[in-house]
């Protein structure tokens, strides 16, 4: 079934009656003391579904109060095998494939879904779920620029959605620096260092002959154009040219790929995930460029500065009050804490707004990068100050027909 | 090494290494605040724009443009807007070039441009926000063709006055733009919010709940409602 885009943005429920329902109710169906009655599990589908996604796919399917129904990829063979695990899961063949994210969001049962596609889809398809009344759980990085941030934070509060971010890292990784900075055994902290990189390059690479496998037009999206390469699309976690990761019109690369994972684990650990910086200050050390981004409240965070350690903490050692460390709701790490969160209508642990806040910090190290210098960035306008050059860097047209 | 750079585009195919053009934007990043620089560079890549170079370095060239780009560069950059291979990256130049030339562009290209490029443009006009006319974008949210429809709600949307509002609020919703114009509606709302204009605000919740919203966006009005008190 393909939807259009004039279907797409109309608000007719038709496509539910295209779902159907199992002619067969399996035992499970009818809810026990481990497994919920349907109507209180959460009806999920999932869109990109290869690579991390699949990993996704798994947590949210081991899941109790989770019904899978649907799974969508631009890549066939990735979306068949998420289907037939679906399906092995459950014990039937409910599960429905779509080639077309936009048909799995035209599904009034469907409560929330899972978005692990390539960086260049996140905005787009963030808030078009919300436009469609879906929670969302949407790996990270979540923003490939500064500008379409805003955009999706203001959609899903606009909508009332529960919008998680997908970095488990940010809890798991850097928990003994977080709980020095937040019991207060570190005392007053001043600044955290990331050590993190490389930025995204331009992508120029050869036409390859285009497999059957994949609907490149859907893959390439908002994206520019540009011919099928199998490196160019390729999910692997490398960010040296053989995967998208590694280029600009598809990700930030490891500054934003893996700089995802460390500026959220270090904007939580000195606790600004409510702020942005201010100040981009541009400086070289012993022959290398590195960046400070300097919060409203003093704190700093660096990137790259030379010779200073991974999450490297400024502080004076000085016993401070204590405060109690943020966790994830639920069980099951931080897909459990979406799912708790989509049935509590709270603030997930990496809520949208933590998580456009803490990608803010690398896309502004990489404009100040780009252009050689440092920069003013007001939070509350979101543009820089007194800087149009910088302001264009922000966002990037979206190829037609896609808008948000 | 930025002649060479410049040689290297009338041959830049796809899959020739990047690197034999990074010189340009390494000239792009040098002549910041170099105004007679900036405008000998603008004119060189405008240049290249009407010649018959690959579109890969037709890409690029739009890529420096979106940086630098003046009036100067405009014109060139216009051309481009109905070709189906470049009409893209000539739009990612122009929606961010500052000068009202490329609003003029975008606008005038609006008319003749098939469907797709049509909403592209609509898209990038929205995109930028401000200092954009209001009745092209309404003459496309009254378009019989759904998609055009959607897409000139949106862009008001994203503009957010209060004469975006009136197209909106006059415009007929159907059940295949009432998606988007109450997204468009909200994001006006919102846009009255912030500068504190509580009472337009809630007008416009109350327009939206009055033609029969889907329930995500009564979900949204419910909640704009409650924000307005």
């Amino acid at each position: 079934m393909k939807t259009t885009r004039r279907k797409f943005l109309s608000s007719s429920g038709a496509a539910t009656a295209a779902v159907g329902f199992p002619s067969i109710i399996p035992s499970s169906a009818l809810g026990n003391a481990d497994k919920p009655a349907p109507s209180n599990r959460i009806v999920m589908g999932g869109i990109g579904i290869g690579n991390m996604g699949r990993g996704d796919h798994g947590a949210f399917l081991g899941k109790n109060d989770v019904q899978y129904v649907a799974v969508c990829d631009a890549r066939k063979g990735a979306m068949n095998q998420a289907k037939a695990k679906t399906d092995a899961k459950y014990g039937n063949k409910d599960c429905k494939t779509y080639a077309d994210y936009r048909d799995i969001l035209s599904r009034d049962d469907i409560d929330a879904v899972h978005i692990a596609t390539p960086d260049h889809w996140h905005a787009q398809m963030i808030i078009d779920s919300c436009r469609h009344g879906k929670d969302v759980f949407c790996q990270k990085p979540e923003s490939l620029t500064l500008g379409e941030g805003s955009l999706m934070v203001e959609t899903a509060k606009r909508y009332g959605r529960v919008v998680s971010g997908g970095s488990q890292r940010v809890l798991q990784d850097y928990k003994g620096t977080v709980l020095r900075c937040w019991n207060g055994s570190y005392g007053k902290i001043n600044s955290i260092n990331v050590n993190v990189g490389p930025m995204s390059q331009p992508c120029n690479l050869p036409p390859e002959n285009q497999p059957d496998d994949i609907d490149w037009e859907m893959w390439l999206g908002p994206a520019p154009w540009a011919p099928y390469n199998s490196k160019r699309c390729s999910g692997s976690y490398s960010t040296s040219g053989n995967s998208w990761r590694s280029y600009i019109d598809y990700s930030g690369g490891g500054m934003t790929d893996w700089g995802a994972h460390h500026f959220g684990g270090a904007t939580f650990a000195v606790d600004v995930r409510e702020l942005q910086p201010n100040k981009v200050v541009l400086d070289e050390k012993d022959g290398k460029k590195f960046v400070s981004l300097k919060y409203p409240n003093g704190i700093e965070i660096t990137h790259n500065k030379p010779g200073v350690g991974q999450m490297h903490v400024g502080r004076d050692n000085v016993q401070r009050e204590g405060k109690e460390v943020p966790k994830y709701a639920g069980s099951g790490g931080i897909s459990g804490d979406f799912i708790d969160c989509v049935k509590t209508r709270n603030k997930p642990f990496r809520h949208i707004d933590y998580a456009i806040n803490s990608m803010a910090v690398p896309h502004l190290a990489t404009i100040a990068y780009k252009l050689n210098r440092s920069l003013e960035w007001d939070s509350a306008k979101q543009q820089f100050v007194n800087d149009a050059e910088a302001d264009r860097l922000r966002n990037r047209a979206r190829r037609e027909p896609w808008q948000i | 090494m930025l002649d060479q750079a410049f040689e290297a585009l009338k041959t830049y195919k796809w899959g020739v290494d990047p690197k034999s053009i990074k010189a340009i934007q390494d000239a792009v990043v040098a002549t910041h605040g170099d105004t007679a620089a900036r405008k000998e560079l603008e004119s060189k890549l405008a240049a290249v724009l009407a010649t018959d170079v690959p579109r890969a370095a037709k890409d690029s060239v739009c890529r420096f443009l979106k940086t630098i780009g003046t009036a100067h560069s405009v014109e060139a950059l216009a051309k481009l807007l109905h070709d189906e291979e470049l009409s893209h990256m000539a739009r990612h130049a122009l929606q961010t070039n500052n000068a009202p030339e490329a609003v003029k562009a975008l606008v005038g290209a609006i008319e003749k441009a098939p469907k797709k490029i049509k909403i592209g443009i609509i898209s990038s006009l929205g995109a930028r926000g401000s200092d954009v006319p209001i009745a092209p974008l309404a003459k496309a949210l009254e378009d019989k063709d759904p998609e055009i429809s959607n897409a000139g709600a949106l862009a008001l949307g994203a503009i957010g006055s209060s004469e975006a509002v009136k197209a909106l609020a006059g415009a007929k919703a159907t059940d295949e733009n009432k998606i988007a114009v109450c997204d468009a509606m909200f994001q006006c709302a919102e846009n009255m919010l912030n500068h504190g204009k509580k009472s337009e605000a809630k007008a416009i919740y109350s327009t939206v709940l009055k033609i029969g919203p889907t329930k995500a966006a009564k979900i949204a009005a419910d909640l704009g409602v409650k924000a307005c008190t």
